[in-house]
């Protein structure tokens, strides 16, 4: 701990912490604009400075580390003065006319820096240059005129996204932020996470669907959590009149730390598909809108009679459920033998089998951020599970090094240091292959042995297609990292074979990812419960053995067309959504339900954090809640639901640690 | 104007004309007559010397030769034995140590101006710069072998901080004690670099020594990275410096087949490598931070500090980053000891400075004079007066960087300390000479041309200030100004050498300020009157409102 | 001196520079430069060829295309526009000022009917300033390609511009 005096006021703070950051502990607030808690200090704009006794010009406090004796003064005449300076400068520098702005009006740092100082004019006549505005983007606008070159969106871009889209170009007065080789921000290689609208301080970047549409102190601020996928990333809701104005990652989340992806802070509002508002029933080949009540008996009145049949009814449930919802499903069907989820035999389905040998073998996601190198395994967290891969993606610049193994094309082949493609269904001969190198070049960090080591890397060769050099490569590439990770998903067979998983686990212990004191092994899993169900069993593949019945619980999911498919092979089909669907289309009946934000419940995501979703918004008096849906069922049709689902996941080995 | 191939002067301040100067002269004339070299020989009056108990004193040039004190009676056989036998009239030479004044120990090169003192020009002009082997006959490498066999690390060290020497690059920071905190910082790791972004305008000695005499730049830095135990170097030489970029490659070529640099120098187990990095063009890479950036291969953006160089520097490892001509000077040292070098210049601030002079005088180019001469020396003696015509009006010292000053200010001694108490830079040696024509409002105007230009657009202040700046003056150059923005102008000079990350936008402020305090009276003539003094603006014409 | 078939002919450069200087992080603005001098300027699919090649060396420096585009605008030497058959670079600093650049600079801009940064119709001639070229001894100076011309006089103007194919 290191002792300093704040304007009169003695503090302790950890060594290496900054000025500003000191003082802020210390209840002082110091204006500053470029600097922003979740990136890396710059120094830039100078508002923060501040007088430290003994130093003839004042410091930047932003990126000041505090020295033991250290005494610090933050508000005399003079710093006012500079700071006054240093905003009448940017206000001089281009176009901050503010009524004209969206974000005037209490939503703009620079504009409430300057009411701060008690700025009423501008005491320079500015002389500013003309920059084009970029409204090429779907979601953004990007207006040099309103930059302050503060690089909160450069920095954000790079250190939160590990996107390295944005960038400034020129220098002086002519520096200006642009997007790759200063193309149009709509057709450079933004992934359109907006991180960089979340820290902009002024109005040069802009959230288009957003703009105008009061001020945040108007908006009400919801913290939920993320229903687009197993990360689970946490978020803040701005809500007015119950509607969604606008998504933001929450700073304070665990998993994220305000990053979002594009799922996360627009897709999930920007719903095209058609809402159900009604129940409805097939009558002479068409649905038809009906009550509740005629909707619900007639569902029951037909699959009642099924419910203790074993092969009576197949059952399937969108992971997107509430982890109440997935065990009242479970439960609600619990006579019938097919009763699985959309995880069905994909991710999740073989790591959990494999945990119920090994136990939790599974690491956090956190060792992505420590990771110097990341083994992608059909993992493509360029598509999905993104901010899975902006954890390492942002530390590529600093040497972390991608190897991307996929039988197809994908997002990171561009990112990646070696990609390789094995010939589809040879992933088992492949990580046996490497580990066999590795072994076989003493590299190993286990005494692991693997017998017959040159028969297993001439069958990798031979089964991959890859050639020998890359394969080599690979080996040592992992072999020789420090602080290696494996991360797996779909896009290999592992998900649906377990004796992969146990390859590479194998792989993992051999190159030092998992030890005794971290796990570098790590599932990416599917849709936001998807461990909930795999510890609940629901993970079965979905084929159907003569069953009168299905019942479909896709709550606000999409649906394959190979489920449509299978799924209207039954008889009869009992569909509960949101949305309209080629499912809904073949239903005999549908039930309407409540969407992610409409409704609350537990999750658990894909390192075994469990939290607690928030409802938003007050949904269409019509749609109910899935678990009101399926306890009304359960009722109808004298089935209990007691078990607790808490209780009720504790029934497998969880592959990781729930917390 | 016939070329003589002699001149003598004669120091005539009030002391000596006191101690018989005016006899004297008188004499030398007639011996001259005496031996009918009138018309070969010119007599010339030199002043302000500073105190010295050996006056009257007489420097004869080319050979710069030091006579003192030289009695009337002396003045025949002066003549005699000097200029018309061809030798050293032995017995008259000034003891050395006896003027260690404004003109120093004088020693003239064959070839160059007369009265330099070359330290850091050593050998420049003189050796095949592509050769080796003629670097090592004039002392080359030595200094590295005697470091090396002779010296354990501090020892280096403490030689360089006895000698006084002092950062060439502007900023004027004793070199020893930045060794000494390299020296200290933890790591495993370090740097040396040696800084050849030259690019302050008006300044190209460095040019000078990279293109003339490139090994002495290698030997210091192999001498650095023994004393600082650091194994690898850097040289970050401007991108437009060709020809240097080449010598340098060609030396690094041949030190290593010597031994001279690589493994195992000189049978030590002491190793250094030295890599040549060439800048794109940015002037604010001669910051040392910035120059680091550039390295690492990013914008030239100075860094904010703390953390130093000297700690956290190049790839975050302890750093030392030294100006070409501070390097140049380290060998000589070693060589010769600290005693020897602070016999040179004045006591706080010992050695030699190369300067560059240019503008409205006879001889531009570059000359290395002891610390502590004054501007009037320089431009009378080696410079070879102002143009005919010309008459000194204002004068830049030390590059866009440095200080404006007025002609008033000519005979204030150029050394850091004398310098700093008039509050003036002496930046990097450039000496800028302007005349009559030049127009003060013109020439700041440029100059913020100049900054603004080159602001690397990290910090507020100097990004939107040099701009500001800019505008301002250049609508005062059009007649356009007012008389209330030059108080902006003043409080804007101010700010950005207070809030400014870097020195960039901290001397920015440099010629502003100089403008308003010794040329305000020209300033506010163009604001009052509409037109410039010197007849250099162009005003705008009044646009008429209809 | 371009060739038709630029995108064949970035890579081979690349390939060169990064052979030259290598591959660590060290070496962009030297690779950048190389690029530089060969073209002219850096094309578009310079950057993302660099990108691509780096990634693929052993060191692996991940760099992005936008990075790159950011340090080749912050330099002056580099260029990301295409500009003439001959650069003019002229000093406008100080030294060269004071004795008279000035005129020089409107002579200049005269003779080739272009202003700072612009390049002639015929793509003959760019026309730029640049900062102090460390040559102050003979100002006004003005740096054509590679060539050097020092006290230069408006009246030489026609003559010197007369010797560039």
């Amino acid at each position: 701990m290191v002792q300093i005096t704040i304007n009169g006021k003695q503090i302790e703070v950890p060594e290496g912490t900054t000025v500003l950051r000191a003082a802020e502990m210390a209840g002082i607030y110091i204006p500053r604009l470029c600097d922003h808690k979740e990136l890396t200090p710059y120094g830039g704009c100078r508002l923060c400075i501040v007088e430290v006794q003994g130093v003839r010009v004042p410091m930047a406090s932003c990126t000041l580390p505090v020295n033991n004796g250290m005494v610090i003064n933050t508000e005399t005449e003079a710093l006012k003065k500079s700071r006054k300076f240093v905003l009448s400068m940017l206000f001089s520098e281009r176009n901050h006319f503010c009524p004209f702005c969206q974000v005037s009006g209490g939503d703009c740092e620079l504009q409430n820096a300057a009411y701060d100082e008690q700025m009423t004019h501008w005491p320079i006549q500015p002389g500013w240059n003309n920059f084009v505005v970029d409204t090429s983007h779907p979601y953004l606008v990007l207006d040099n005129n309103r930059c302050i070159l503060c690089r909160r969106c450069v920095r954000a871009c790079a250190e939160m996204a590990g996107s390295f889209t944005l960038s400034v170009a020129e220098r002086g007065a002519k520096s200006m932020v642009v997007a790759d080789t200063d193309v149009p921000l709509g057709e450079s290689t933004c992934i359109k996470c907006g991180s960089c609208v979340q820290v902009c301080p002024t109005g040069a970047i802009i959230d288009r669907t957003s703009a105008y549409q009061m001020h945040d102190k108007d908006l009400t601020e919801v913290k939920s959590i993320c229903n687009g996928c197993s990360v689970g990333c946490s978020v803040k809701i701005m809500v007015r009149d119950n509607r969604i104005v606008r998504i933001e990652g929450d700073w304070e989340g665990s998993v994220n730390h305000g990053v979002l992806c594009e799922y996360g802070r627009y897709n999930s509002i920007n719903e095209t598909r058609k809402r159900i508002t009604t129940p409805m029933m097939k009558k002479n080949g068409k649905l038809e809108p009906v009550s509740w009540d005629d909707a619900l008996k007639a569902v029951t009145e037909k699959l009642r009679p099924l419910a203790s049949d074993k092969d009576g009814i197949a059952a399937i449930a969108s992971t997107r459920l509430s982890a109440e919802a997935l065990t009242a499903f479970k439960d609600l069907f619990a006579g019938c033998e097919l009763v699985t989820s959309l995880e069905e035999g994909m991710p999740t389905a073989a790591t959990s089998q494999f945990a119920q040998r090994q136990g939790a073998f599974e690491g956090k996601l956190d060792v992505l951020r420590h990771a110097d190198t990341v083994l992608c395994c059909g993992a493509n967290v360029g598509r999905t599970h993104m901010v899975a891969g902006f954890l390492f993606k942002r530390n590529m610049t600093k040497g972390t090094r991608l190897i991307n193994i996929d039988p197809e094309e994908n997002e990171l082949d561009a990112l990646a240091n070696l990609s390789l493609k094995p010939k589809a269904g040879s992933d088992l001969a492949l990580i046996r292959g490497l580990q066999a190198i590795i072994v076989k070049e003493g590299l190993g960090r286990s005494p692991l042995t693997v017998p017959k080591a040159d028969t297993l890397i001439q069958m990798a060769v031979n089964e991959t297609g890859i050639s020998m050099e890359q394969l080599t490569q690979t080996a040592r590439i992992l072999a020789n990292s420090i602080t290696p990770v494996i991360l797996f998903g779909k896009g290999i067979t592992a998900q649906r074979d377990e004796r992969l998983v146990e390859e590479l686990y194998k792989l993992a212990v051999l190159v030092g990812a998992v030890d005794n004191e971290r796990s570098g092994l790590l599932s990416i899993k599917g849709e936001t419960n998807s461990l909930t169900a795999a510890l609940l069993g629901l993970d079965q593949v979905f084929q159907l053995n003569g069953q009168k019945a299905v019942y479909v619980a896709v709550g606000d999911d999409y649906v394959s067309r190979s489920l449509v498919e299978r799924a209207s092979r039954a008889p009869y089909l009992v569909v509960q959504a949101s949305y309209e669907s080629k499912l809904t289309e073949q239903a005999d009946v549908v039930l309407p339900v409540t969407i992610w934000s409409e409704q609350e419940g537990h999750y658990i995501n894909l390192d075994g954090r469990v939290r607690k979703t928030t409802k938003v918004v007050t949904s269409p008096e019509t749609a109910h809640d899935n678990l009101t849906v399926l306890s009304d069922l359960a009722k109808q049709m004298n089935i209990s639901l007691d078990s607790n689902w808490r209780q009720a996941i504790l029934a497998r080995k969880s592959s990781l640690a729930l917390n | 104007m016939q070329t003589k191939r002699a001149m003598i002067l004669v120091s005539n301040d009030p002391e000596s004309i006191r101690l018989g100067a005016n006899d004297l002269i008188k004499n030398l004339t007639e011996a001259l007559t005496a031996y009918d070299l009138q018309n070969e020989v010119e007599i010339s009056t030199l002043s302000n010397i500073g105190t010295s108990n050996i006056l009257p004193l007489v420097v004869v040039y080319p050979e710069a030769t030091v006579y003192g004190p030289v009695k009337a009676a002396d003045a025949r056989f002066l003549v005699e034995e000097h200029l018309y036998k061809g030798r050293i009239a032995t017995d008259l030479v000034a003891p050395p140590k006896q003027l260690s004044g404004n003109i120093g120990w004088l020693r003239a090169h064959k070839g160059y101006n007369p009265a330099e003192q070359r330290i850091v020009l050593e050998r420049a002009g003189r050796i095949d710069p592509e050769n080796i082997e003629e670097f090592i006959a004039e002392n080359g490498y030595q200094a590295l072998g005697k470091a090396l066999s002779e010296m354990t690390p501090e020892q280096v060290i403490e030689t360089i901080e006895k000698s006084g020497l002092q950062g060439r690059g502007g900023a004027g920071f004793p070199t020893g004690r930045k060794w000494k905190f390299v020296r200290m910082a933890k790591g495993e790791k370090k740097y040396v670099i040696c800084n050849a972004d030259e690019s302050e305008p008006g300044t190209f000695k460095d040019r000078i020594v990279l293109e003339g005499d490139p090994h002495t730049i290698l030997e210091a830095m192999t001498i650095a990275g023994y004393a600082l135990g650091a194994d690898e170097g850097y040289i970050y030489i401007r991108g437009e410096y060709g020809l240097a970029y080449r010598r340098l490659q060609h030396a690094i070529e041949q030190a290593e087949e010597y031994g001279f640099l690589g493994n195992n120098i000189f049978n030590t187990d002491f190793n250094f490598h030295i890599h040549l990095h060439a800048g794109a063009g940015a002037y604010v890479c001669g910051e040392e931070t910035a120059l680091i950036e550039s390295i690492e291969g990013k914008r030239g953006e100075p860094r904010a500090r703390p953390p130093y160089p000297v700690t956290h520097g190049l790839w975050n490892k302890p750093t030392l980053v030294n100006n070409v001509e501070t390097l140049a000077n380290i060998p000589a040292i070693i060589r010769n000891g600290a005693e020897w070098y602070r016999s040179f210049g004045t006591p706080s601030s010992p050695g030699t400075k190369v300067y560059t002079i240019m503008g409205n005088v006879n001889f531009s180019g570059v000359i290395e004079v002891p610390m502590g001469i004054t501007l009037r020396e320089v431009i009378n003696i080696y410079a070879k007066g102002m143009k005919p015509g010309s008459m000194l009006r204002i004068a830049q010292t030390g590059g866009s960087s440095g200080s404006i000053i007025p002609a008033s200010l000519q005979d204030t001694p150029m050394d850091f300390e004398s310098f700093r108490k008039a509050g003036v830079s002496l930046g990097s040696g450039a000496l800028l000479i302007c005349d009559q024509n030049t127009c003060i409002v013109d020439l700041v105007k440029v100059l913020l041309q100049f900054f603004r230009f080159e602001s690397c657009g990290k910090c507020t202040p100097c990004r939107v200030g040099t701009q500001r700046a800019y505008e301002i003056v250049e609508r005062i150059s059009q007649g356009k100004g007012k008389l209330e923005e030059l108080d902006v102008l003043i409080s804007l000079a101010q700010e950005m050498e207070r809030t400014s990350n870097c020195g960039l936008g901290q001397t920015a402020a440099v010629p502003i300020r100089d403008m308003l305090k010794h040329f305000r009276t020209e300033t506010e003539a163009h604001i009052l009157l509409g037109s410039c003094p010197a007849g250099k603006c162009e005003m705008l014409p009044e646009v008429e409102h209809v | 001196m371009i060739a038709p078939t630029i995108e064949c002919d970035v890579a081979v450069i690349v390939k060169e520079a990064i052979e030259k200087h290598g591959a660590a992080r060290d070496a962009l603005i030297p690779i950048l430069s190389e690029i530089n001098h060969a073209l002219g300027y850096i094309p578009a699919e310079a950057f993302q060829e660099v990108c691509k090649q780096l990634n693929a060396q052993e060191e692996h420096t991940y760099v992005s295309k936008s990075q790159l585009f950011s340090l080749a605008s912050f330099y002056d030497m580099l260029c990301t526009k295409p500009r003439g058959r001959h650069v003019i670079k002229f000093c406008e600093n100080a030294p060269c000022h004071v004795v008279g650049a000035k005129a020089v600079w409107d002579s200049l801009c005269e003779a080739l009917d272009l202003q700072n940064g612009e390049t002639t119709p015929d793509k003959k001639w760019t026309l730029v300033t640049t900062s102090c070229l460390g040559l102050c001894s003979v100002g006004p100076v003005v740096l054509i390609d590679d060539d050097l011309h020092g006290n230069v006089t408006p009246d030489q103007i026609d003559e010197i511009l007369a010797r560039y194919e």
